[in-house]
């Protein structure tokens, strides 16, 4: 079976960029034992490019600002790094490019992102964005079944 | 010629928000520099009326990058207020949170911040100078940067069980014991931890032989230096005596009570910052200059109690026949620093008491002012509370370590920029050594100001009459 990994990004003391680590959280219940490594983060660190390097698909989870709130959306992740004056804090493309520079790893890999609706203070998230919530979950379901078997798949 | 004002904004590869001015005077040399920080937080405020129990996790959240040094600072800060001296092996448990943190943070600040710098040169391309230049030039280094984070970040994240903001520091102790097997865990991660700290320290070493003129002129000018030290003078993270020594390697304060911080330390507010500007009280305002952090208790420090520690502590000390002054040896002092944690780390975690279940003394308040310190990554932090009968807090103060570097980080930048910025227009190698001097401070400004900010470059050449004449920005 593949190995397949889960990151989930975002800050949960912010409303809806919490929403990747609220969908980690049910996919922990759901998913079966072994099935995929679910990590929660509140950005993307270099660190994160040696967990991926042991694994054979990357998912990413993120809330995006950008869209209409409550929009699902999953793509694969391209192979342009980008750029950080930070550089602890990166994108899911240049995670996946450190891994193949750092360790020879080139793991499939996949952003799916929730549009948010509210990035205030707190920790509940927006109504759209707990409608949309089953939906996030779903995908990332769908995906992680498709990669366990063929790590290639296309977008689904 | 007229009178001109440069200005970096933001200031890049550092914790937090700030921008620099430089300002000329008619015949373009460099006058004045200023490091301007422009986030803003108010933790101090805020936490007014919430029950003392909450402030340790609260103030985690001034950080993402040192959480443990408020925790730990705010739990101490809490033990106070109780009046209870916790179990011995929830001390212990306490320092191996710390030295982890110091760990990661500092490898944080020389792989991912300064190798770039220090790997490619301060005149590289700006495009290259990031994580991906280094490994392209070199993979071992940046790949030994990642493994010692991690090292850190996972010794944080089986003792309290998250790496981020971790609650498991409390008001009496720690809320669990440290199990076998992450005991076990951490002390596989010892051996490669050890081996990348030596090494990265003789790559330094050879490295620093390019950065003479740089070594120079990088904040290399006399001040004081503070940081909290053992009984004995021994290097610490988590307790002792607050030692204060000058230029000439003497003493001026060997053993201050951290308690009675507010004796000896002032804190002095410009308007052209957020960051206030802390001053040793006795010396006055600027002239009780001080720094903190790595190069500061490596200065004032007798001793690591290490023995690869204690060796490269005496080298370090052979680096000037007075105290270690120029602030590129930031740098070296925090390498030093991270051979010792993970030395210490070896020590404490194989303490034949460390797998006790007692870890935790509970108690009610027992009094209503309490002050914790200890040494952050970045220098020394005080926290200092009141509460009233019901056990809420009524006032607090923070005093962080990039604080106490201000005054110093001011001066560096205006040293740099008089050696190295000439005329009307910003080169990059100009601009990147303006931050470079920032950057062996390691400043984080979010913690400073308690603020929460995003961390950019600008910086502005400025005429006399407030005329933008040359501008850098990077998002």
């Amino acid at each position: 079976m593949a190995r397949v990994l889960i990151i989930a990004c975002g800050n949960p003391l912010r409303c809806d960029d919490g929403a990747a680590w609220h969908a980690a959280e049910a996919l922990r219940r759901t998913l079966p034992s072994g099935q995929a490594e679910i990590l929660c983060f509140h950005q993307f660190t270099p660190e994160l490019a040696e967990a991926a390097s042991h694994a054979d698909a990357v998912i990413f989870l993120d809330a995006a600002a950008k869209g209409t709130p409550g929009q699902v959306v999953c793509e694969p992740v391209g192979s342009e790094a980008t750029d950080s004056h930070f550089s602890h804090h990166l994108t899911p493309a240049t995670v996946i490019a450190l891994a193949r520079q750092l360790y020879g790893a080139s793991p499939q890999a996949f952003v799916v992102s929730l549009c948010g609706e509210c990035f205030d203070h707190g920790e509940e998230l927006s109504a759209v964005v707990v409608a949309a919530l089953p939906e996030f979950v779903r995908t990332v379901n769908q995906l992680v079944s498709q990669m366990s078997t063929n790590p290639s798949p296309g977008t689904p | 010629m007229e009178r001109r004002t440069i200005i970096i904004d933001p200031v890049t590869r550092i914790e937090g928000h700030s921008k620099i001015t430089l300002h000329l005077n008619e015949d373009g040399q460099v006058e004045d520099a200023r490091f301007h920080v422009t986030q803003f937080r108010g933790f101090e405020k805020f936490c007014e009326g919430r029950p003392y129990t909450e402030m340790p996790s609260l103030m985690a959240r001034i950080c993402g990058i040192c959480p443990v040094s408020h925790l730990i600072a705010s739990a101490k800060a809490c033990d106070e207020l109780l009046a209870v001296r916790i179990p011995p092996v929830a001390e212990q448990l306490r320092r191996i949170f710390g030295l982890a943190q110091v760990v990661q943070s500092h490898a944080l600040s020389l792989f991912h911040l300064s190798s770039p710098d220090l790997l490619l040169g301060m005149d590289a391309d700006p495009a290259k100078s990031n994580l991906f230049g280094v490994l392209e030039k070199h993979p071992q280094l940046a790949r030994d940067g990642i493994r010692l984070r991690q090292f850190g970040q996972q010794i944080i994240e089986r003792l309290g069980g998250k790496r981020i903001h971790p609650a498991w520091v409390v008001p009496g102790g720690v809320s669990e014991p440290l199990s076998q097997d992450n005991r076990d865990a951490i002390l596989k991660g010892i051996p490669e931890a050890l081996a990348i700290a030596e090494r990265t320290l003789e790559w330094f070493k050879y490295t620093i032989e390019g950065f003479r003129e740089e070594i120079k002129t990088f904040g290399n000018f006399p001040t004081l230096f503070m940081a909290i030290v053992k009984p004995d003078g021994g290097l610490t993270f988590y307790d002792g005596k607050v030692r204060i020594g000058d230029a000439s390697g003497k003493l001026v304060a060997p053993g201050l009570e951290p308690s009675r911080y507010f004796e000896y330390i002032g804190e002095k507010v410009e308007s052209w910052s957020y960051l206030k500007s802390t001053y040793y009280k006795p010396q006055g305002y600027p002239h009780g200059i001080y720094r903190v952090g790595p190069l500061a208790r490596l200065n004032v420090a007798d001793r690591c109690g290490t023995p690869k520690a204690d060796q490269e502590l005496a080298e370090f000390h052979e680096l000037q026949r007075t105290a270690v002054l120029s602030s590129f040896h930031y740098h070296h002092a925090r390498l030093v620093e991270i051979l010792y944690c993970v030395e210490r780390l070896e020590q404490l975690l194989t303490h034949a008491d460390i797998l006790s279940k007692h870890v935790r003394a509970e108690a009610r308040p027992n009094t209503l002012e309490g002050i914790g310190a200890c040494e952050a990554p970045r220098g020394t932090l005080f926290h200092h509370y009141k509460i009233d009968e019901q056990g809420l807090i009524r006032w607090a103060n923070l005093v962080i370590a990039t604080g106490h570097n201000n005054l110093a980080m001011n001066r560096s930048i205006l040293q740099v920029a008089k050696h190295f910025v000439h005329g009307n227009r910003l080169t990059h190698g100009m601009l990147n050594r303006v931050e470079a001097v920032i950057r062996t401070y390691d400043p984080c400004l979010s913690c400073s100001t308690h603020a929460l900010g995003e961390m950019a470059l600008q910086i502005q050449l400025l005429a006399p009459n407030g005329e933008v004449l040359d501008e850098a920005v990077r998002p």
